[in-house]
């Protein structure tokens, strides 16, 4: 039930780890400890979240409406159907979205002033 | 797993969840326990011991990061909540605030005080060691009397407690060099007095001891208050010069603002610089006594050490010189800590009005709590709905709290602003009471004190309203029932919470009336002489003009010629002081013992002791003193003239209860001059209403001149005379100076202001408790009618009167009045006992104030249960009955 009403901008920018979240549910809806597998494999180690901030980003996420609780549970015999699964809504997914963006432009202007080069342009 | 124990880190692991609100635990809890299982096994599998650690590490972390923000966000949300609340029932928001600020008002602006005088340490370095010394003769009756040069120097010698000892004085010298001749308060004290007391000059320095030796060349210290007032606060005062007693006196440093005790003073000055304390006269005659003795216990001693030591050095005093101190006297030296010196006139008020500002209070808090209680009976509806959405209770009673506290803080704020307010009020009257009143402002202290009491206060009405809260949430949501509010359990709270508003309302309003009735009897007390049409004020010569006592008495009878020679003036008289003259008031009567020819003292027994004073012939008439006996002095009782004495009737209770005391001879000089009693004269309340005449011996001015005091009777307004007496006084000797020029009334008047300001502020609160308490059971009576409207209305369809439904309905919210009223009673009896040493000829235990209270206060209740009760009556049982 993404709430369409809801503008993105006012959301950014979101916490690093926010980011990571909202990144993990782009590709399904998962459970906390798989969420969390998922950014350190992403990120190879370097971001490791802690069960008290994932939750209280996730806590977040839910009341402001970018993601919420999938009513969908998962074949008793391949999961444990207690855990909860969370999911992207429309809102959160446009709000991950804007955050992309808003970091390709910052790389962009980084570019534009020559720091570095884009990758594959050598 | 049920029945299987958890290992420790997973125990340990919930243990830490406990960081986190309630509801994010129940939320979340179980979820983040599942993770953390997870990622412990999996740590062990890949990290081993390192991989525990670091998990562990992290989480915690990860814990008190982020349970601070849930805290934080459920906080916002609280408070946005409760402020849309508030808004929508702006007239229970309002009247809470109302209620509140005045009750943290009153007890801020209270505490202030308290906090300054008895509670924050002296503003002298270790204060705590300061101790005011004094000398007895405890037989005679007589606790605190000044000390001479000699034994000054004794006491210094011979102590073994005491670091140092500094004596002072105060004296009235007038100032040249400063615009007109201005009469300045001195403070004559040791040169290392200031360095005792630890107190640093803002401008300059203190004295040191070449200041004090004699014949050195005189040097001033001036009094914060006066370097203001009168310099405006030159910053370079130090090394300017005035004439003093004919002696040049440089300015050497200006005193920062401190409590001046005993006396307030413009300019302190060293012991060589007084004329007086450094004439030979007062240095070698022991029994020349008038200064009073500081000293600082050594580190380590004790105030009872001292006591010992100080009693010692009295009995050597004793054995040393026996016909100083003869031992029927009972004579000894003590000490008391300065603290309480300073504090002992204003602790019994300021205790009483804490506990009272302490009960209105307690009264606004139940107030609020039932205000809440009441605004819960409308939102129970919104509190079940909540509660059926899967808020918990203690999500609730967080919620409920946070209003509370939100309630209470703004209500304290407006409470201090209220309390800065009465601040300069309260700095005048307790300046009354106690020279450190000065020290009185709103600091740290006051504002934790106003946070605390809003905190407390928040607690207590919240925790009330959750509680009733609880009871109810389940009915909530039936139909036709009006849950929580309403239920038993709450109607039991708001009951109690009547009956408890009115007990402390009895107490307080107790309280106020025995105050009221006692000042009422001050008011109508007999003060033995008639202060209307009287104007009085002090009279203070140059001195260095008048040498002998012929000098002052031929002043005196020049300056009562030009007086009454002035139209409107009916009669005029000097005289060592004035009934109810302020500084007698602070430093009581000037005392001597005497001996009455032919009655010889046996072994042991103390020599009679009574207040002297001297007065010119027409004292008594001018005052309105009635004679009893015999005859008033004349102007042929001089210098040459056969001695003579008038004494009142209470010296002629005391030591001639069976004969005539008129021709009798009484000496007080060691029956050097016998001085023949003339005349009896009524009895004057002279050292304050409440106090009760002691033995007095008048003696006439020209035989002992001390002429400190004029005294007029006018034929028209007397206060309209002042200017032009003073001025007809100075015709005389332009180098005279006047100063407390007052009416009698006036005098009369100060000396009731501390007891009226207490009357009236006691008054106030009761006021204020007896304005919540009779709103509070209006308004539960008013939500009981509303609540019951069907009820009425089936009763009324049945058949009942109007008169009927009023009557019960009174009598439900009359009960409740009385049986607080009761208890209120039972209290009274005990706590007014904290009232009686402020009383005066009332018991604690009045009946008739006891009655008076129960009659208002039960008829406030009367008249505010019956408007609601009015309008219940009127309900069309129609409308009522489809009300629902």
């Amino acid at each position: 039930m993404g709430d369409r009403s809801k503008k993105p901008e006012p959301f950014l920018p979101l916490t690093p780890a926010m980011f990571h979240i909202l990144l993990a549910l782009a590709d399904g809806e998962k459970h906390g400890y798989a969420i969390l597998k998922e950014v350190a494999r992403r990120t190879a180690g370097k971001v490791q979240l802690s069960a008290g901030t994932l939750y209280g980003n996730l806590a977040r996420l839910e009341s402001s409406g970018m993601i919420r609780e999938s009513e969908h549970r998962p074949d008793s015999g391949l999961d444990d159907e207690r855990r909860r699964y969370y999911l992207l809504t429309e809102l959160g997914r446009d709000v991950a979205i804007a955050e992309a963006r808003r970091m390709q432009e910052a790389v962009d202007q980084a570019y534009s002033k020559k720091l570095f080069r884009k990758p594959g342009l050598a | 797993m049920p029945g299987e124990k958890r290992p420790f880190s997973e125990r340990f692991f919930q243990t830490i969840l406990r960081a986190f609100p309630f509801d994010f635990q129940s939320d979340y809890g179980g979820e983040m326990a599942k993770v953390f299982r997870e990622q412990q096994r999996e740590a062990e599998i890949r990290g081993g011991l390192a991989g525990i650690v670091r998990l562990w590490t992290e989480t915690l972390i990860g814990v008190f990061r982020t349970a601070p923000r849930e805290h934080w966000e459920i906080l916002k949300y609280d408070c946005a909540y409760a402020l849309r609340t508030m808004r929508k029932n702006l007239g229970f928001t309002l009247v809470a605030i109302l209620t509140l600020a005045l009750g943290i008002g009153a007890n801020t602006a209270i505490f202030s005080v308290v906090y300054a005088v008895l509670l924050s340490p002296l503003p002298y370095r270790q204060g705590q060691q300061l101790v005011f010394i004094r000398e007895q003769a405890q037989k005679m009756g007589v606790d605190d009397i000044q000390f001479s040069v000699p034994e000054i120097q004794d006491y210094r010698q011979q102590n073994h407690t005491l670091s140092s000892l500094v004596e002072y004085h105060a004296m009235s010298f007038t100032l040249f060099g400063h615009g007109d001749p201005e009469r300045v308060r001195t403070g004559v004290v040791s040169w290392n007095y200031f360095d005792m007391f630890g107190i640093k000059p803002i401008l300059g320095h203190t004295f040191t001891p070449s200041d004090e030796r004699i014949g050195a060349p005189p040097v001033l210290l001036l009094s914060y208050e006066y370097w203001k007032n009168n310099f405006h606060g030159d910053p370079k005062i130090v090394g300017k010069t005035f004439e003093m007693n004919e002696k040049v006196h440089t300015v050497i440093g200006v005193l920062p603002p401190v409590p001046q005790y005993p006396n307030e003073n413009d300019v302190y000055m060293t012991t060589s610089a007084c004329p007086f304390r450094s004439s030979k006269n007062m240095i070698e005659h022991r029994d020349h006594r008038m200064m009073e003795v500081f000293g600082r216990l050594k580190p380590g001693v004790s105030l009872e050490q001292a006591k010992a030591d100080l009693a010692t050095v009295a009995g050597h005093l004793q054995s040393e010189y026996p016909k100083f101190y003869p031992p029927e006297t009972g004579y000894t030296a003590t000490a008391s800590s300065l603290r309480d010196e300073l504090t002992h006139d204003a602790r019994p008020t300021l205790i009483v009005l804490l506990a009272a500002a302490g009960f209105v209070l307690l009264i606004a808090c139940a107030n609020v709590a039932n205000l809440t209680l009441s605004r819960m009976a409308r939102r129970e509806r919104e509190l079940a709905v909540r509660t059926a959405l899967g808020a918990g209770y203690s999500r609730l009673f967080r919620q409920l709290l946070t209003e509370s506290l939100l309630l209470a803080l703004i209500g304290g704020g407006a409470g201090l602003l209220l309390a800065y307010d009465s601040l300069g009020l309260l700095t005048n009257f307790a300046a009354r009471l106690t020279p450190r009143a000065r020290e009185i402002h709103l600091d740290t202290g006051v504002l934790l004190f106003a946070l605390a009491a809003a905190i407390g206060v928040s607690l207590i009405f919240g925790t009330l309203s959750a509680m009733s809260a609880r009871g109810g949430l389940s009915s909530g949501l039936k139909e036709g029932t009006t849950g929580a509010g309403s239920g038993r359990h709450a109607s039991l709270v708001r009951g109690a919470l009547i009956v408890a508003q009115f007990a402390f309302s009895f107490m307080l309003l107790t309280g106020a009336g025995l105050m009221v009735r006692s000042l009422y009897r001050m008011l109508e007390v007999n003060p033995g002489f008639v202060p209307q049409h009287v104007v009085v004020m002090n009279m203070h010569f140059n001195w260095s003009k008048y040498a002998t006592s012929a000098d002052f008495a031929l002043a005196s009878r020049k300056i009562l010629d030009r007086v009454t020679s002035e139209p409107g003036v009916l009669s005029a008289a000097t005289s060592s002081s004035y009934p109810l003259e302020p500084e007698l008031i602070t430093f009581g009567p000037n005392t001597g013992d005497f001996q009455i020819q032919g009655r010889a003292l046996r072994s042991g027994e103390a020599p009679p002791v009574a207040d002297v004073n001297s007065v010119s012939p027409d004292f008594f008439r001018s005052l309105g003193i009635p004679l009893i006996e015999g005859r008033e002095f004349l102007s042929t009782d001089d210098a040459k003239a056969l001695h003579v004495c008038i004494i009142n009737d209470a010296a002629r209770r005391r030591f001639w209860p069976h004969e005539d005391p008129v021709g009798k001879q009484v000496s007080f000089d060691n029956a050097k001059t016998w001085n023949k009693i003339v005349g009896i004269v009524g009895d004057v309340r002279e050292f304050g209403l409440n106090k009760a005449a002691s033995p007095e011996f008048y003696g006439p001015m020209d035989q002992s001149p001390n002429p400190s005091t004029l005294i007029v009777r006018t034929a028209a307004d007397p206060a309209a005379m002042g200017e032009r007496i003073r001025r007809a006084v100075l015709d005389v000797d332009s180098q005279n100076a006047i100063t407390g020029i007052r009416t009698l009334q006036q005098a009369r008047d100060q000396s009731l202001a501390a007891p009226r300001v207490t009357a009236s502020l006691l008054g106030l609160f009761a006021a204020l408790a007896l304005l919540i308490a009779a709103a509070g059971i209006g308004g539960i009576m008013a939500l009981s009618v509303s609540q019951r409207v069907r009820e009425i209305g089936i009763r009324m369809a049945l058949g009942a009167q109007p008169s009927r439904i009023v009557g019960m309905l009174v009598a439900q919210g009359l009960g409740l009045a009385v049986l607080g009223t009761g208890i209120g009673i039972a209290g009274g009896l005990a706590i007014t006992q904290m009232l009686k040493s402020l009383l005066f000829e009332v018991t604690p235990t009045d009946p008739a104030t006891f009655a008076g209270v129960a009659i208002v206060l039960l008829g406030s209740a009367l008249l505010a249960t019956l408007i609601p009760a009015r309008r219940a009556a009127l309900v069309d049982p129609n409308i009522a009955l489809r009300s629902e």
